[in-house]
């Protein structure tokens, strides 16, 4: 049983959702990090949610969501024709769900350490706020940036419960390196699990040894 | 210029007032009066409650009227230097003026000293070193006004004594109306066209102007230069004094002196240790004590009884130069 293209679905799947996720994790941890609205507190509650919540529950409310018959599943019927669920665009918006902490907090708590003096500054000298963000906040946060995007690249690849929730368990669509390992203690294939679940091991040791490093020599150089 | 702001239930700041757009204006006051709030209500960083904030002739605030900071077209010059740690020097420097399609600074980084720091990071620089980078940011963007919040707060004396010829260079070399908060006399003293006070969030009204002499250089010597008061006879050795090199023979100086640093008498000092020693003539006795220097008039401190037109010597013991260009001190 060849297991390179769970592997590949895996990589596609952690790439794309860990792109998604920076597009949104950068206004979403700046507006955290500086907003006085009342509200805030319940985004951050939204926002921290997949930490713990039971992947089974994440995975069925947004299997709820994506049936032909519910608003998300409905529209995206109406716009490519498919259905949502059990699909590979579907493991994407789930995972972007289930990852989206490990790339705002990172991204919320390095934003707001960013000094506001350094926003003034770049106010007076006639930055719009969006190019002070750009300019000035992000740069300034770039190991927040950094932390958010290794972690959820690594935490999409580890994901087992939402993928089968929602994707299934279906070869070069769905099925990616998590569930292999699992269909291969199934079937007693111990040998393919070993290889897959040693992948994994030293994948994530490598992408959590990183981190402490960026963060390390970030801070080392910053002050 | 209104400016209303409440913190809490209580107003923290109102003011209403005009400042003239010439010069350097300095605001002084206590801490926690409110300078700094009024400086940030200007500059559009804090959006006051209240506010009626005319620049010439634009509505900057007003009822339904907020014009952000980056439309202002302001320099400021924060507390700490606030530069960005991971632009270099030279990168601080362009981030304003490219924003405001400035090309031509050059001027402001000699007076300033730029150069030989433009390549080097933020993060190397000393305390003194940044707050001229900052300054420089502010002036290289081409403001049409400048406000300055206590810039040399947290350096040692003699740092901030080396600064404060460069503020007045750079600021006399960008022709650009200043506003300064700070609660240092001798940062007024050496730098203050006015002074304007403020406390518990109210205007106070305008105070004592700063004591200070016109001068020309005269000549070089190594690393100072000897200057004499405009309007002295050449055989007047007590109008001439000699101050670090901030300007070259033939251009004018401020000398900026502290009231405590002035003794007024009726006879001459003869041998003393004063910096200038002066002759003067006394044309107001009333109220404050004005005086004529060679043609210069200064407002002095009440001392005494004076009668008007009687001679008076002045002896100063200090005095802070800063430079004048030739066309801003005919028009101050």
């Amino acid at each position: 049983m060849s297991v390179w293209p769970a592997v590949w679905l895996t990589i596609k799947l952690a790439a794309l959702t860990t792109a998604i996720l920076m597009i949104i994790a950068v206004p979403l941890g700046w507006w955290l990090a500086t907003t006085k609205a009342k509200t805030r507190p319940l985004f951050e509650a939204i926002t921290a949610l997949p930490l713990v919540l039971p992947p089974t529950v994440l995975g069925f409310y947004l299997l709820v969501l994506m049936r032909p018959d519910a608003p998300l599943g409905g529209l995206w019927v109406q716009a490519t024709g498919n259905t949502l669920a059990f699909s590979f665009p579907g493991l994407v918006m789930a995972s972007v769900v289930y990852s989206l902490p490990f790339a705002v907090q990172p991204m919320q708590t390095a934003f707001a350490s960013v000094p506001q003096s350094a926003i003034d500054a770049a106010r007076t000298l006639g930055a719009t706020p969006r190019d002070a963000l750009f300019s000035v906040a992000l740069p300034l946060a770039r190991r927040g940036f950094l932390t958010g995007m290794v972690l959820s690249f690594a935490h999409t690849v580890g994901e087992f419960g939402v993928v089968l929730m929602v994707g299934g368990n279906i070869p070069g669509r769905t099925r990616v390196i998590s569930i292999e390992i699992f269909n291969a203690v199934e079937t007693l294939d111990y040998t393919t699990a070993h290889l897959l679940s040693s992948w994994l091991l030293v994948l994530s040791l490598a992408v959590l040894t990183l981190v402490y490093l960026l963060n390390g020599r970030g801070s080392a150089r910053v002050g | 210029m209104r400016v209303a702001l409440r913190r809490g239930d209580r107003f923290a700041l109102d003011v209403d007032g005009k400042v003239p757009l010439q010069g350097i204006t300095a605001i002084v006051g206590p801490s926690g009066g409110g300078k700094t709030t009024l400086l940030r209500a200007l500059a559009g960083l804090e959006r006051p409650d209240m506010a009626d904030v005319r620049f010439g002739g634009t509505v900057w605030e007003g009822p339904g009227v907020f014009v952000p900071p980056e439309l202002r077209r302001i320099g400021f010059v924060f507390q700490g230097a606030s530069l960005f740690p991971h632009l270099s020097v030279s990168e601080n420097i362009r981030y304003g003026a490219k924003r405001r399609g400035v090309t031509k600074y050059g001027a402001i980084l000699d007076a300033l000293a730029l150069g030989p720091l433009m390549e080097r990071r933020v993060d190397g620089l000393s305390g003194g070193e940044a707050r001229r980078v900052a300054l420089g940011r502010a002036l290289a963007s081409n403001p049409a006004v400048l406000f300055l919040d206590e810039p040399l707060s947290g350096l040692d004396q003699a740092r901030k004594e080396d600064l404060l010829p460069y503020i007045g260079r750079a600021v006399a070399e960008a022709r650009v109306p200043a506003i300064y908060v700070t609660h240092s006399r001798a940062e007024v003293a050496a730098l203050a066209d006015r002074v304007l006070g403020l406390d518990h969030g109210q205007l106070t009204g305008w105070k004592t102007p700063p004591i200070r002499f016109l001068a020309r250089v005269i000549e070089t010597t190594g690393d100072s230069v000897r200057v004499a008061l405009l309007g002295a006879p050449d055989d007047a050795l007590g109008a001439r004094t000699v101050i670090p090199r901030l300007a070259e023979p033939g251009e004018l100086v401020g000398l900026g002196v502290r009231s405590e640093s002035l003794i007024v008498s009726t006879v001459s000092p003869g041998r003393s240790d004063a910096v200038l020693s002066v002759p003067a003539t006394v044309v107001e006795a009333e109220g404050g004590l004005v005086v004529d220097v060679y043609g210069q008039r200064l407002a002095l401190p009440p001392s005494g009884p004076h009668a008007i037109g009687g001679e008076v010597w002045l002896s100063v013991r200090e005095v802070s130069p800063r430079p004048e260009l030739g066309d801003s001190a005919e028009n101050r």
